[in-house]
């Protein structure tokens, strides 16, 4: 039962899933050793080299390398895991939530969340 | 008896925690928001709670997908902060309120709900938010906690009735609890917002506000709607409201409205509060 994208019963939001759940779960499984200190340092000092420890496939590991927040979540991340590498590489979560959306930062907080900006 | 003096629920939103942390109270950006709390903080302070029962989902900080349990209970000791990334938190452990704890997973249990029990464990911003929101920032919590986890990632998550029964239990365990402790319970998370796919930045004030009004007036329509109603109305992850129902399960039919607050965005979140007292023990009211 191939699942594409677009087919979530409510349009644009993902539901985490038994199937995102078990593709996404290299990549959940990275984000979450972020929650050591050790692993943290281990991210900054050869990313590439940590991501292979936990069997990243290429297209998972090109997503993380890129920051490509869309792409991480199409493969099954979830995001209160991968939010962890922001605490590496910081980025606010309203520029993740701007990169989903495929919007610009400033058109993303006026027009998702109201905000005067 | 142990009696329950009131049901609050707030937001959890882990900027909020870092806005404390960052010193950003008084910016025009949050000043509006931590100021709404302040009559939830008074509340607190002349009600003098013994024991908080906090309602929360872990976000991928105490549990990884290799095990989920739909509802754990807590009955250490001791909760530490968790390392969500960044370090754990600076602020004190939480106290456990280990005897109620295990009566009240007796009183599950007996009651046909079945939670995964947890003697040790690490808590993350959905209860220290919450606790921070209504208590401050004390040397040292003058309240005892009962953790709650419910969880509302990994699906199939519980249906919202399910909580809602659960609260049930929870105010069957307070009163058959043979002490004259004075206990609140905190249902937290919400409101709107959703942090993932292209829906990413959705916010719905009006259905927010529509929720905190039937979160007092009419908790069985809430308790009623589908997990996909809760999604489509308040986000993917705004659908973690349902865990208010736990705290309004616990209170009676009749509930009389103390505080309530409303403010979006913190961060990507529609915030809100409320603090509410079961009409036939509410205290008589503060001359306006």
């Amino acid at each position: 039962m191939e699942e594409k994208p677009g087919q979530d019963r409510i349009p644009d939001t993902p539901l985490f899933d038994r199937k995102r759940s078990l593709g996404g779960y290299r990549i959940n499984k990275m984000a979450m050793g972020l929650s050591r200190p050790e692993n943290r340092e281990a991210f900054k000092q050869d990313e590439s080299a940590y991501l292979d420890r936990f069997g990243l496939t290429p297209e998972e590991k090109e997503a993380v390398m890129t920051r490509n927040w869309r792409e991480m979540v199409r493969l099954g991340g979830n995001l209160f895991f991968i939010l962890k590498i922001s605490a590496v590489d910081p980025v606010r979560i309203t520029e993740i939530g701007a990169h989903q959306a495929g919007m610009e930062h400033d058109d993303f907080l006026r027009n998702r969340l109201g905000k005067k900006v | 008896m142990a009696k329950l003096i009131g049901g609050l629920g707030t937001s959890h939103v882990p900027s909020i925690g870092a806005a404390i942390d960052k010193g950003l109270r008084e910016t025009p950006d949050w000043k509006p928001f931590f100021d709404g709390y302040i009559p939830g903080q008074d509340w607190v302070k002349e009600h003098k709670p013994d024991v908080a029962v906090v309602i929360f989902n872990d976000h991928g900080n105490s549990f990884f997908l290799d095990k989920v349990p739909t509802f754990a209970v807590g009955c250490a000791e001791e909760y530490r902060p968790v390392d969500e990334g960044w370090g754990p938190r600076a602020i004190p452990p939480f106290k456990g309120a280990v005897d109620f704890s295990w009566h009240f997973i007796d009183t599950l249990i007996d009651n046909r709900f079945d939670p995964m029990i947890c003697q040790e464990i690490e808590v993350d911003h959905g209860i220290q938010v919450p606790m921070e929101l209504f208590w401050g920032r004390p040397a040292e919590w003058p309240v005892r906690v009962v953790p709650i986890f419910v969880n509302v990632i990994q699906y199939p998550i519980p249906l919202p009735s399910r909580c809602y029964e659960m609260g049930r239990v929870l105010r069957q365990a307070i009163e058959s609890y043979p002490t004259d402790e004075r206990f609140v319970v905190l249902g937290t998370g919400g409101l709107s917002h959703q942090l993932q796919g292209a829906r990413a930045g959705f916010v719905n004030p009006e259905a927010d506000r529509a929720f905190l009004n039937d979160i007092a007036g009419d908790p069985d329509k809430l308790a009623n709607m589908s997990r996909e109603q809760y999604v489509e109305m308040f986000g993917s992850e705004g659908a973690e409201l349902m865990m208010w129902l736990v705290m309004r399960g616990a209170m009676d039919r009749d509930v009389v409205v103390r505080h309530k607050h409303y403010f979006v965005p913190a961060s990507m979140t529609g915030a809100g509060m409320i603090v509410m007292e079961n009409m036939a023990t509410a205290s008589p009211a503060v001359a306006a």
